[in-house]
């Protein structure tokens, strides 16, 4: 799922290592949501937020939900992130946001299906999902709890991190 | 997260830089630089955008960030407030003559600075406690342009027109709950 480009979001940044957005973007983020919001509910109904992620993104397939303004802003920071590649930086400096997130059950869990539901968010691929459970399910459930995933974003950003000044030494 | 003070300067007069790319770009590796003190993270979203006017400025007397004309955002050193009608030009004096002693120059290799800057005694800290939020106040500097909220508000306007449209029936007695759902 990407922004079109030209869209408003698409002319918004976060910052590269807090991933995190302006306040002026925060501001104008607020803005934007409360013009949509026509029923002064600071919630998006079904209709209006199907539409806005068809305006704005490439995505094809959407359920209809609601959405409120910290989740509005949760989802445009991922957005972004997707955007500008950051999306490991993302997960780690937002573990705990995007562990609530995947957790669909609420039981302090996350597991392979309900993770590769969302995986296109964060840009994981088929076979990275795999071998992330492979790796990082220390107690063997076929569930992350949250001190796995915590874990696996830290040796995800590292392994970034060492990439990229590999490749800054061979440039 | 961590909770380090902004230690990060501009020079006033670059702030009013004509080239709108340089001054987005100088305003992106300010905030990639920047970290926010704790007080300032754990305010909820909505808390954040209520405490502000069309122009960016605070306007909450209990919360905000700091920006000319506003009070403190540390409730808890309330001591440190600014007087509500510093001038802009004051204020910027004042942080130029405080400050630490690194400024990044728009154009130049700001790494070196900033290594140096991360390695700065408390005392910095204790001042940039003390004086607004820099990348903050730099971004202020630079409003969002006009266009971009035009775009904004045209965008806004396109999504709730898309919306109604396709779900207006044939007959409008029977409108759909989805639109005209109130409270």
């Amino acid at each position: 799922m990407r922004l079109k480009k030209g869209s408003f979001l698409w002319y918004l940044y976060l910052d590269k290592i807090y991933c995190l957005l302006s306040v002026r973007n925060v501001k104008a983020l607020a803005e934007y949501f409360h013009i949509l919001d026509v029923h002064g509910k600071n919630t998006l109904n079904d209709v209006l937020f199907y539409h806005f992620l068809h305006h704005v993104t490439d995505l094809k397939r959407h359920r209809q939900h609601c959405i409120g303004l910290e989740q509005f802003y949760m989802l445009v920071c991922m957005l972004l992130a997707h955007e500008n590649h950051l999306e490991g930086q993302f997960m780690y400096r937002h573990s705990r946001p995007v562990f609530d997130l995947l957790d669909l059950k609420g039981d302090l869990r996350i597991g392979a299906k309900n993770f590769g539901m969302y995986r296109f968010l964060f840009n994981i691929h088929k076979q990275e999902l795999k071998d992330l459970f492979h790796d990082f399910d220390v107690t063997g459930d076929n569930l992350l709890n949250y001190q796995e995933f915590k874990l696996y974003t830290i040796i995800y950003i590292d392994k970034l991190q060492r990439r990229q000044k590999t490749e800054e030494k061979e440039k | 997260m961590e909770e380090k003070p902004s230690k990060v300067s501009l020079k006033s007069s670059d702030r009013h830089d004509s080239d709108k790319e340089s001054v987005h770009s100088d305003i992106r590796d300010l905030w990639t630089t920047t970290t926010l003190s704790q007080a300032q993270l754990n305010m909820p979203l909505s808390e954040v955008c209520e405490g502000f006017d069309a122009e960016g400025r605070s306007i909450s007397k209990t919360r905000g960030w700091y920006s000319p004309g506003s009070r403190s955002l540390d409730e808890g050193d309330k001591a440190s407030h600014k007087p509500e009608e510093m001038d802009e030009h004051a204020l910027v004096e004042l942080e130029l003559h405080r400050g630490s002693s690194m400024e990044i120059i728009p154009g130049e290799d700001t790494a070196s600075q900033i290594e140096a800057e991360k390695s700065s005694s408390m005392s910095s800290l204790n001042i940039a406690k003390h004086t607004p939020h820099r990348a903050y106040w730099a971004e202020q500097q630079s409003r969002l342009p006009l266009p971009l909220m035009e775009l904004m508000e045209n965008e806004a306007l396109e999504i709730l027109t898309k919306a109604l449209r396709s779900e207006l029936p044939t007959n409008p007695q029977e409108l759909p709950r989805q639109i005209l759902a109130t409270s």
